[in-house]
């Protein structure tokens, strides 16, 4: 990697808000049928933010962890809504487990995968099933976690991630929302996917073309 | 059945039109062979053949003149709503995922359990199936031991009724060993048990069982099986497989978090059907999910939302070739798997072509950038709200109210997301809150302004955060309250949650914040105006939130700035019941009725929680969405006072107008206030902000 690591996250997140802005409409249509139809707004606020924050970073200087942190604050002060709180949690908690790392090889990355679905989980105090963002978080975590443990090459192992991912988006069709404002309409979310799972696929997909 | 004719036979009399003319149709037929026909058909209960020889022409004329009856609309056939809508939804399944068969109970008759209809419905398929000689394995569970008591056949004969899988000690009625027996009693069969364990302590024990002679030969027997019966149980947290006791906890848990869907005969599926592994698979005796699928006949019985996933996970899988289940999950089932013809075959309306609306692809807004419209609504009100807030340093998402704070009160702390104005600003003043932060449209505000808002409010004695209880705004102010009480500000927090039809009263903690939120925020400032400790606020402004209750009604959904497009569309003659504030599709999609008529719904629903006696006082909020002109609000009003005068409950105060909104929502909520003497001097205590004034002392 001639690259950064830093420099290399800092391509992630512009990839990030590339995906988001592209499936922006899309996002938002998704969120009118169950929720507030705001989804691909706040989305798109909440990652133009982070681009202006990391703008703002030495990338020279920064290390990877202070790249996550720096992209934590900057979502949360832009966006709050429920995407604020758990982004900036997930991205905080990834920042810490890349404290002192310097490299971003696989284990760096199935760490950071596992950091930021774990940090979603504890703050949104959901689980798998629950037709939400972690339907696609832990999936794709653990398929990190399963291709680090089987040795599989670098391009293996983001395949298996973002398929890990896209399954765990299409998936989401067939739950019921146990949580969030889709909660509310109860079987009425039936045959939708969740906004939140299928920007969650995006992401990951944009972290398998950066990294 | 005698007939009734009571149009003169007129067969052979002067044929002069030739064979197929008609002589001439009695007047109240006007001028219509086929309303004749069908006259004389459906209502008179002829034969076809009885009306040719009426009408003077041939029997095929006839049949034609019927046919085309029903194609010009002349004659609609109507099945009873609830019978069609299972039926063709159990058409749907079969033809969706290749069953042979499929029977769907309708969802019309709530005086039963669930499991029982389906229990009923499963004994009325397999009593079709099971013939003399056949082998059955019967699975454990709730739903198989109710098919079970519910099935009767006496005149088989040679048939043999098999335990799916080991047994269990469990302390409920549905072990594998009673359901069983239920089954092979109700049709005097056979009982073979497996009398080994459904789950052993390791893998050897289970390769040593089955090497037993004994078990050797009842597993022989469930190999012959050829038909079986099964439930099918979710993993989700209310899912009985949980507190069944059959399965060990921690095991779940790896099943669960590599994505197991669903549960059959104690294996696990992941949502495609496919089988996942776990610990427990070699310790697991019973049938195999490879042997389940070699059975001739699959049936399976099961029903409930939280089932969606599980049995599409089984359908797909190829588990399952008889499906017995209830129309509400069966059209779960259905659009889940993304088959979106169902609503349609569904309606029993006439085919006429919808009013088209795509002459408009957009709603007209007072605009600049779309992007910018929170930020120039915060300058014109920042500006027009002048005398009453101002914001807090630089930050323009956090306003602080003039004379609010002051040493020694506690502090009142609210926000939202915008979209709602004039909440939650127009309540920022002396008396009322004392700041308020502010997030994007229908977004919570971030952290960051609302720990600004608590320094900000803080005045030595506390602060409480009163807030509307949504996911969001619940983990924003989480995050703010630590980092304030990090700062050595107590914080205290009420969620509003007086949107009365959003959960049911079993879950009132579930329920979210509407546009009650006026009248706990107004108890809530006035408590922390008159020096009341923040204990006695939280408790005041906690009792004012459990005796408010609010019901909302939508007739057109709102529209974001940014896309100008309706969130969803509400039919031309629906209304959406239980709309929050947010565009969110409410609670149910029903027929607009009349002002009076919808009046009258919210009210009995607020009057079957609230528990006032004739005499007692309220407080009356008629708020709008929006776009609800001040005339309706009113027509809604007249029957709110009506309803509550017949009950002998006086209005001590009452607002009507735009509260609480949702952009351009067009609907309206009532929200009321059961007062006791606390609130209601609560409510009277002076205030003095921008859309409430109350008693001012220079201006009683």
């Amino acid at each position: 990697m001639s690259e950064s690591a830093a420099r290399a996250l800092a391509k992630m997140f512009e990839r990030m808000a590339e995906a988001i802005e592209a499936e922006k409409d899309h996002l938002s249509e998704l969120d009118g049928a169950i929720g507030d139809g705001d989804h691909g707004i706040t989305m798109s606020i909440g990652f133009k933010a982070v681009s202006a924050a990391l703008s703002a970073l030495d990338l020279d200087a920064a290390s990877p962890s202070e790249v996550m942190s720096t992209a934590a604050t900057g979502f949360l002060d832009a966006v709050g809504a429920s995407t604020g709180p758990l982004y900036a949690t997930g991205f905080r908690r990834a920042a810490q487990t890349l404290a002192g790392r310097e490299n971003l090889d696989l284990p760096a990355c199935r760490d950071m995968l596992a950091a930021l679905s774990e940090g979603i989980r504890e703050r949104g105090k959901a689980q798998r099933g629950d037709k939400t963002m972690l339907d696609v978080w832990l999936p794709a975590a653990q398929a990190a976690a399963t291709a680090v443990a089987e040795g599989r090459s670098k391009p293996d192992f983001w395949a298996a991630v973002t398929s890990a991912a896209d399954n765990g988006a299409a998936a989401t069709a067939t739950m019921v929302a146990a949580k969030g404002r889709a909660a509310r309409v109860r079987e009425r979310s039936l045959g939708h996917l969740d906004p939140g799972a299928t920007s969650a696929a995006a992401l990951v997909r944009a972290m398998a073309e950066a990294l | 059945m005698a007939l009734k004719t009571s149009a003169p036979r007129k067969g052979g009399i002067s044929r002069v039109n030739g064979p197929e003319g008609i002589d001439s149709i009695p007047l109240r037929y006007g001028d219509d062979p086929y309303v004749w026909a069908c006259w004389l058909y459906y209502e008179d209960g002829m034969t076809q053949g009885e009306i040719a020889e009426a009408m003077g022409v041939s029997r095929a004329t006839v049949n034609s003149y019927l046919a085309d009856a029903r194609e010009k609309g002349i004659v609609n056939i109507s099945i009873e709503p609830a019978r069609l809508a299972s039926l063709t939804i159990a058409q749907e399944l079969k033809r969706h995922f290749g069953l042979s068969d499929c029977l769907v109970v309708p969802n019309d008759d709530d005086t039963r359990p669930l499991i029982g209809r389906l229990g009923a419905a499963g004994a009325q398929a397999l009593a079709k199936m099971i013939k003399s000689g056949d082998t059955l394995a019967v699975a454990w569970g709730r739903t198989i031991l109710s098919v079970g008591e519910h099935l009767e056949m006496a005149s088989l004969q040679d048939v043999t009724v098999v335990q799916a899988t080991g047994g269990t000690t469990a302390s409920f009625a549905y072990t594998p060993e009673l359901t069983t027996a239920a089954v092979a009693r109700a049709i005097s069969a056979r009982c073979v048990n497996i009398t080994a364990p459904a789950i052993v302590a390791s893998a050897q024990m289970h390769d040593m069982l089955l090497t037993e002679p004994l078990i050797r030969e009842q597993f022989d027997t469930l190999a012959r099986a050829n038909r079986v019966v099964f439930g099918i149980a979710s993993l989700r947290p209310n899912s009985t497989i949980h507190t069944s006791g059959f399965f060990e906890s921690v095991p779940l848990q790896h099943y669960l978090a590599k994505g197991a869907a669903g549960v059959l005969a104690g294996r696990f599926i992941d949502e495609r059907g496919r089988p996942v592994a776990g610990p427990l698979d070699d310790r697991t005796i019973g049938i195999s999910l490879e042997m389940l699928r070699g059975i001739g006949t699959r049936v399976a019985v099961a029903g409930g939302f939280d089932k969606v996933p599980a049995l599409l996970a089984a359908l797909r899988g190829g588990y399952v070739n008889v499906l017995v289940t209830d129309a509400a999950t069966g059209a779960g089932i259905l659009r889940a798997d993304g088959v979106t013809s169902l609503d349609g075959k569904l309606s029993q309306r006439q085919k006429s072509t919808p009013v088209a609306n795509a002459y408009r692809t957009h709603v007209k807004k007072f605009l600049n950038n779309p992007n910018d419209v929170v930020e120039e609504m915060l300058d014109g009100l920042i500006a027009a709200h002048k005398p009453y807030l101002q914001p807090i340093g630089n930050s323009r998402r956090a306003l602080v109210a003039r004379n609010g704070p002051r040493p020694g009160k506690v502090g009142l702390v609210i926000g939202g997301g915008t979209g709602h104005e004039p909440c939650f600003v127009g309540y920022v003043g002396k008396g009322l809150a004392d700041a308020v932060a502010i997030g994007n449209i229908f977004s919570s505000p971030p952290p960051d302004p609302i720990a600004k808002c608590a320094v900000a409010a803080s005045g030595g004695a506390g602060v409480l955060f009163v807030y509307g209880n949504y996911a969001g705004d619940v983990m924003n102010f989480e995050m703010a309250a630590e980092i304030a009480e990090e700062k050595g500000i107590p914080i205290r927090t009420v969620l509003t949650t007086d949107d009365i039809v959003s959960s049911p009263v079993e879950d009132k903690e579930g329920r979210r914040g509407v546009a009650g939120n006026f009248f706990v925020f107004k108890v809530a400032g006035a408590a922390c105006d008159r020096g009341m400790t923040l204990d006695e606020c939280e408790a005041v402004t906690r009792k004012a939130n459990d005796r408010t209750y609010t019901v909302g009604v939508a007739l057109e959904s709102c529209s974001m700035p940014q896309t100008r497009r309706h969130n969803f569309e509400i039919g031309p003659d629906d209304m959406e019941l239980g709309m929050g504030i947010h565009g969110e599709p409410g609670v149910s999609r029903e027929r607009i009725r009349t002002a009076d008529e919808i009046v009258d719904t919210i009210m009995d629903n607020i009057f079957k929680e609230m528990k006032a006696e004739p005499g007692d006082r309220v407080a009356v909020l008629v708020n709008s969405f929006g776009a609800t002109p001040q005339m309706e609000l009113y027509i809604l009003f007249r029957r709110v006072e009506q309803r509550l005068a017949a009950k002998n409950i006086a209005i001590e105060a009452n607002w009507v107008g735009h509260y609480c909104t949702s952009l351009d929502m067009v609907g309206a909520s009532i929200s009321i206030l059961h007062l006791d003497r606390q609130l209601t001097e609560l409510l009277h205590h002076p205030c003095q902000t921008a859309v409430l004034t109350i008693n001012t002392p220079e201006t009683p």
